[in-house]
C-alpha cells in the first residue's frame, strides 16, 4: 500500500518525485517488455556487482541517508558487503511487475507487512530465512513467512484545541461525532487506518476489529462524508491540518510532532487507539544479492538499529527489547513507548493482505 | 519488384527502421494492455462485464467525463478570448502575454495545484480577505471539492487550448476581415460568419487537445477534489500499483483509448483532421 | 444598377494622413466625378494604399475632409460606407464557395434568398463565372479568383469600386486580357472606379484620368494623354514613359525618345544637336539607340526597326531632329 510514503514526504522533494518516479519507472519498464528489448540488457550494470551490495528499495531521500547510517553501515561492518539503494518505492504492483519481468534488481524492499501477505504465496517474494533473522526481535505475529516487521508507524489523530480546548475528544467515537465536536475531519484515502477507526468509533473493541466488518466500517464513514476530506499523502494530511482546513485530522502518528510544532501547538496529537502498523522488510523473489539481504533485515532488528531509525526516520521500534531505551523526549510520539503501548491497538496483516484490494475499491467507492 | 516500387515511395524505404521501431514502441504497449485487459486474472471479458455490474466504475467514467467536459468547455472559451486579445493587442503586449502563456508551462503542476490551496484554500488569502472586510461570515468551499477540480484543471488547461488557437488566428489573413466589413457586416456577423469559421479547425484542435489531456488528470483531481473526486486516471494507478487488479486497470485504459479513437472518427466524419493538425487546408 | 445614376462623385479636400510625424498622404485635392475610371499611379510607398483606405473608412483621416456627392463621410464607418473594395490579393473567404462570397453583401443585409439568388447569378454572369458559383475559391485559377472578387464587391451595387492592384497576382498576359474585361465591365455599370497601381501601361490604358502620387502628395493630374504629352513635372515625366531631359539656360524640357528622328551624318541645318551613336537595342516592334551629343547629354531615341539598316551602326555621327512641340517645358526640374 502507499504508506510508506510519508517516509519520503518528510523530504523537500516529495510529491512530484513520487510521480515521476513511480509513472517513469513503469512506463519505462511496460515499454522494454512490450518492444521486447530485455530488460537485462538495458539493466547489466545493475545486476552484474550485485554480488558485494545489498540494494535496498526504499522511498528516497532522507530515508536514503538513515538506512545507511542506522543499518548500512552496520551490516558493511559485519558482512563487508556495501548497501545501495533504489528509490522509486515498492509498491505492491511494482514488486509484482519486477518479479514477473524476471529482471529483480532488489534485495530488501521498504514495505508493509501485509505486501508479505498479498504477494508471497503468488510467488514473488522470498521467504524469510529464521535461521538468520529472528522471530523474537518483533512483535509476536508480525515476524510472517515471508516478510518481518522492522518497525511500526501508526494511525492516530490531531485536533484542533482552539475548537474543543475545554473538552478535547479522547478517542475514534469522538472523532466520528460531529454532533458533539462540529468541524471538518480528515481520513487516509485508501482505506488503511480509516476502516479501523470507524469500525471502534462504532464500538467495536480494539482486539476484536478483524475480520472487518465493511458495510459496518463503511456505514460510519458514510455518516461524516459530508464533513470528511480524505488525504493521499502524509504530506497533504499535513497540511490540512496546518492551513486550518480540518478541526480533526487523522494523521501518520509520527507526524504528530511537527503538526504540533508547526501550529505552536493548536493541534494537538491523541495517541489513544492508534492503530499500529507493521512496516516490514520483504525480498523480492531471485533477488540478486542472495542471502546477504537476510543478514540485512537481521541487523535492522538489532536495539541499536532500531533507535538509529526512531531517532532518524520517526519510526517506532518493533523489537521489544528497544521499547525499554526510547528517549524521554520520543516517547509522546512513538506508540510502543511505555506511554502509548497499553493504548494502542495492532493491525491484522493477514486480513489486509487478502482482503487489502477489495476493502480499498470499496472504500473508494463510498467516499468518492 | 518494379511493380512495388511503382506504389511505394523509395523515401519510405529511409524512414522505414524509424517507422517500425516506432510502431514496436507504441503498438507493444498498447497491444499488451489490451491482451492484459482480456487475460487478468482470467481469459474472457470479465473486466469488461464489470461495467456492466459496477456502479462504482460507471460513476467513476462519469465523473471523469463530465469534468472533462466542463473543463474543456471552460479552458477553450477561455482560452479563446485570450488568443483573441493576444492577436489584437500591441506587439509589446502580445510578447508580454506570451512570454507568461509559455512561463506557465514551465511551472509544475504540483506548485500550481497547491498554489490554487494558498489562495483559496479554508484559510486563503481570498477567504480570509472576504471575512476580513466581512463580506463572508463562513469560508467559501473553492477547494476539496469538485468546483476546486474543476478550477486547478481549467487553470491548468487554458494555455493548450490557447496555443492552437494562436495559430489558426495567426493565420487569417486581415484583409479578409476588412473585406467583410467593407461588404456591410457589422463586427458581430463579421465574428460569427467569417472570423468564428476560419478558426474553427483551431477550435477543434484545441478542444480534442483540452479533452484528451483532461482525461489523463490524476494530481489535480486527488489533491483538490478532498479525496472525493475520483477520475479514471488515478483510479486505472490505484488498481494497477496498491489492489494489483490490473485486468481491470488495462479494461479502463483499453476504454479510455477506444474512446479517444472514436471521438477522433466521428470528428474525422466532419472535417478533415489533416486541416485541424496543421495541415494546408486544401 | 440604375439608382446609381446620380451618386458616386467623391470630394478630398486637403485629405492627411500621419502615421506619428510621417505624412503618409499629404494634403491631397481630388474631385472625382460620377462613373469615372481614376487610376492612383506612383511608386512603391508613394501612399496610393493609404489614401484608398481613408477612402474606405478602415483608416481614420488625420486632417481634412472626404464627401460623397458633397456630403462628408468622414465620420461614417467602412460598412455604412456602401463602397464596393477589391483588395490586394483579393480576400476572398476561404470557406465560402463562390456563390457565398459574392452573395455576402446582401445577405449581411438581411435580403430574401431569392432576392440573392437572382442577383448573385446576374453578377456572376457579368464576370462570366456561372458555372463556378459551387466552388472554393482555392479551387480557382488566380484570374477566376480575381473575378469573384470583382463580382463581391460589386453585388451591392456600390456608387464607387475601390480596387488595389487588382491585378498584381496575375501574368503579363492574363493581366491585359482582364483588364479589357474590367473596363468593358466599367462601361457597363458605370460605377466610379478608384484604381490603384504602380503599372503605368495599366494606367494609361485603363483610365479616364490618372493621379500621379509621390511621397504623399499629389504631382499631376490629367487625362492619359495630357499627362503623357504634357508632364508638368520632372518626376511625371518619367515615371509614366520614358523621357529625355535637355536644359537650355534655366529652362527644362522633356522630350519623349519617339519624338526624335535621327539622321546618319552630322552637320544638317535643321538639326537639333548631334552626336555619336552609343548603343542599339532591338525590341522587335522599334530599336532604342543612345547617343551621346556634343554636349555631353545622353539622348535614347527610339525609331523603327525597318529604317537605315545598313547606316546604323554603333560609333556611327549623327544629327539628332525634332519638332518643336515635341519638347515640352517643365514647371520644375
Ligand atoms: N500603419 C502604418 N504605420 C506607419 N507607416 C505606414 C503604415 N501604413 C503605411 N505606412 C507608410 O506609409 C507610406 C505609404 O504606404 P502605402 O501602403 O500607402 O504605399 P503604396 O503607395 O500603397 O505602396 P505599394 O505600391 O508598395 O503598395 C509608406 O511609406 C508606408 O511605409
Ligand atoms: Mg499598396
Amino acid at each position: 500500500m502507499q504508506d510508506k510514503q510519508f517516509m519520503k514526504e518528510m523530504l523537500t522533494d516529495s510529491a512530484q518525485a513520487y510521480k515521476q518516479g513511480r509513472m517513469d519507472r513503469r512506463t519505462f519498464l511496460a515499454l522494454c517488455g512490450a518492444s521486447g528489448v530485455a530488460l537485462t540488457a538495458v539493466m547489466a550494470g545493475d545486476a552484474e556487482a550485485a554480488a558485494d551490495h545489498v540494494v535496498m528499495w526504499n522511498w528516497g531521500g532522507q530515508s536514503e541517508e538513515c538506512h545507511g547510517s542506522a543499518i548500512g553501515d552496520a551490516f558493511t561492518a559485519s558482512t563487508g558487503k556495501g548497501l545501495r539503494f533504489d528509490t522509486s518505492g515498492p509498491l505492491e504492483g511494482k514488486i509484482k511487475e519486477m518479479v514477473e519481468s524476471g529482471n529483480v534488481t532488489a534485495d530488501v524492499a521498504d514495505a508493509d507487512l501485509f505486501n508479505a501477505v498479498s504477494l508471497g504465496p503468488t510467488g514473488h517474494l522470498e521467504p524469510i530465512d529464521y535461521s538468520v533473522v529472528s522471530k523474537d526481535k518483533t512483535l509476536p505475529g508480525y515476524a510472517l513467512e515471508y516478510g518481518v516487521s522492522v518497525i511500526l508507524y501508526g494511525y492516530a489523530f490531531v485536533y484542533d484545541t482552539e475548537a474543543y480546548g475545554d473538552n478535547p475528544p479522547q478517542n475514534w467515537a469522538d472523532f466520528f461525532d460531529t454532533a458533539k465536536f462540529p468541524g471538518m475531519r480528515s481520513l487516509y484515502k485508501w482505506a488503511n487506518g480509516s476502516l479501523e477507526a470507524a469500525l471502534m468509533a462504532d464500538g467495536v473493541a480494539g482486539d476484536a476489529l478483524y475480520p472487518l466488518d465493511m458495510d459496518r466500517a463503511l456505514a460510519k464513514i458514510k455518516s461524516i462524508k459530508d464533513e470528511s476530506l480524505y488525504w493521499g499523502s502524509g504530506s497533504e494530511a499535513h497540511s490540512m491540518c496546518v492551513n486550518g482546513e480540518v478541526s480533526m485530522g487523522m494523521v501518520w502518528q509520527n507526524r504528530g510532532r511537527n503538526i504540533e510544532n508547526d501550529t505552536d501547538g493548536r493541534y494537538k496529537l491523541v495517541n489513544n487507539q492508534a492503530l499500529a502498523m507493521p512496516g516490514a522488510y520483504i525480498v523480492p523473489k531471485g533477488n540478486p544479492a542472495g542471502a546477504a539481504a537476510m543478514q540485512f533485515i537481521a541487523t535492522a532488528q538489532e536495539v541499536p538499529a532500531q533507535l538509529a531509525l526512531l531517532d532518524c526516520l520517526g519510526m517506532t521500534p518493533s523489537n521489544p527489547a528497544a521499547f525499554g531505551q526510547i528517549p524521554e523526549d520520543q516517547q509522546p510520539y512513538a506508540i510502543t513507548s511505555a506511554m502509548n503501548i497499553d493504548k494502542i491497538v495492532y493491525n491484522d496483516p493477514t486480513w489486509w493482505g487478502e482482503n487489502g484490494g477489495d476493502a480499498v475499491n470499496a472504500f473508494l467507492d463510498t467516499i468518492s | 519488384m518494379n511493380a512495388l516500387r511503382k506504389h511505394i515511395h523509395p523515401g519510405w524505404l529511409i524512414i522505414a527502421p524509424l517507422l517500425v521501431m516506432v510502431m514496436a514502441l507504441y503498438l507493444g504497449p498498447i497491444l499488451n494492455i489490451l491482451w492484459l485487459s482480456v487475460t487478468d486474472p482470467e481469459p474472457g471479458f470479465g473486466n469488461y462485464a464489470k461495467l456492466g455490474e459496477s456502479d462504482a466504475l460507471i460513476r467513476i467514467l462519469w465523473t471523469t467525463v463530465r469534468i472533462c467536459i466542463i473543463t474543456t468547455v471552460f479552458s477553450v472559451t477561455l482560452g479563446y478570448s485570450i488568443a483573441y486579445a493576444m492577436m489584437h493587442c500591441h506587439q509589446r503586449q502580445k510578447n508580454y502575454m506570451l512570454t507568461l502563456l509559455l512561463v506557465s508551462f514551465w511551472i509544475s503542476i504540483l506548485v500550481r495545484t497547491f498554489s490554487w490551496l494558498m489562495l483559496l484554500g479554508r484559510r486563503g488569502l481570498v477567504n480570509v480577505a472576504l471575512e476580513d472586510i466581512g463580506l463572508i461570515a463562513e469560508p467559501i468551499a473553492f477547494m476539496r471539492n469538485e468546483l476546486g477540480v474543476l478550477i486547478g484543471m481549467i487553470h491548468y488547461m487554458i494555455p493548450y487550448a490557447v496555443l492552437p488557437l494562436l495559430v489558426s488566428m495567426q493565420a487569417i489573413d486581415q484583409r479578409v476581415m476588412d473585406a467583410s466589413r467593407n461588404l456591410g457586416a457589422s463586427g458581430s456577423q463579421t465574428f460569427l460568419r467569417i472570423y468564428l469559421p476560419l478558426t474553427t479547425p483551431g477550435l477543434v484542435a484545441s478542444t480534442l487537445l483540452v479533452f484528451i489531456l483532461s482525461l489523463g488528470f490524476y494530481v489535480t483531481p486527488a489533491v483538490l477534489g478532498g479525496g472525493k473526486v475520483l477520475m479514471v486516471a488515478e483510479y486505472i494507478s490505484v488498481q494497477l500499483l496498491v489492489t494489483l487488479q490490473w485486468g481491470t486497470a488495462a479494461m479502463l485504459a483499453a476504454l479510455m483509448l477506444f474512446g479517444v479513437l472514436a471521438m477522433l472518427w466521428i470528428m474525422s466524419r466532419f472535417m478533415k483532421l489533416s486541416t485541424v493538425f496543421g495541415g494546408a487546408a486544401r | 444598377m440604375a439608382d446609381l445614376a446620380n451618386t458616386g462623385s467623391l470630394q478630398l479636400r486637403d485629405v492627411t494622413k500621419m502615421f506619428g510625424t510621417f505624412r503618409a498622404v499629404d494634403s491631397v485635392n481630388l474631385d472625382i466625378q460620377k462613373g469615372e475610371f481614376l487610376t492612383l499611379l506612383g511608386p512603391s510607398g508613394s501612399g496610393k494604399t493609404t489614401l484608398l483606405m481613408m477612402i474606405a473608412g478602415f483608416l481614420d483621416i488625420t486632417h481634412g475632409d472626404i464627401a460623397l456627392d458633397g456630403a462628408s463621410i468622414a465620420d461614417v464607418p467602412a460598412e455604412k460606407r456602401n463602397f464596393g473594395m477589391v483588395f490586394q490579393g483579393y480576400a476572398l473567404f476561404p470557406h465560402m464557395s463562390v456563390r457565398d462570397n459574392v452573395g455576402y453583401a446582401l445577405s449581411v443585409r438581411k435580403k430574401p434568398a431569392p432576392e440573392i439568388k437572382t442577383r448573385v447569378d446576374e453578377m456572376l454572369e457579368l464576370v462570366q463565372l456561372q458555372d463556378f458559383a459551387d466552388r472554393k475559391p482555392t479551387q480557382l485559377s488566380g484570374g477566376q479568383q480575381q473575378r469573384v472578387a470583382l463580382a463581391r464587391a460589386l453585388c451591392f451595387a456600390p456608387p464607387v469600386l475601390l480596387l488595389d492592384e487588382p491585378l498584381g497576382a496575375l501574368d503579363k498576359k492574363l493581366r491585359v486580357e482582364v483588364q479589357e474585361q474590367l473596363k468593358d465591365i466599367h462601361r457597363r455599370i458605370g460605377t466610379t472606379f478608384i484604381y490603384v497601381t504602380h503599372d503605368q501601361e495599366e494606367a494609361l490604358s485603363m483610365s479616364d484620368r490618372i493621379v500621379i502620387m509621390r511621397d504623399g502628395s499629389i504631382e499631376q493630374v490629367g487625362t492619359p494623354k495630357e499627362l503623357y504629352e504634357r508632364p508638368a513635372t520632372r518626376f511625371a515625366a518619367s515615371f509614366l514613359g520614358k523621357s529625355n531631359f535637355i536644359t537650355q539656360g534655366v529652362k527644362t524640357f522633356a522630350l519623349r525618345p519617339e519624338k526624335i528622328d535621327l539622321r546618319v551624318g552630322q552637320g544638317g541645318d535643321d538639326a537639333r544637336t548631334s552626336g555619336t551613336i552609343r548603343s542599339i537595342t532591338y525590341f522587335g516592334s522599334m530599336q532604342r539607340i543612345i547617343v551621346d551629343t556634343a554636349q555631353g547629354d545622353e539622348i535614347e531615341v527610339d525609331i523603327d526597326v525597318w529604317r537605315n539598316q545598313e547606316a546604323l551602326s554603333v560609333g556611327a555621327a549623327v544629327d539628332l531632329l525634332w519638332q518643336d512641340a515635341a519638347a515640352v517645358e517643365l514647371k520644375e526640374t
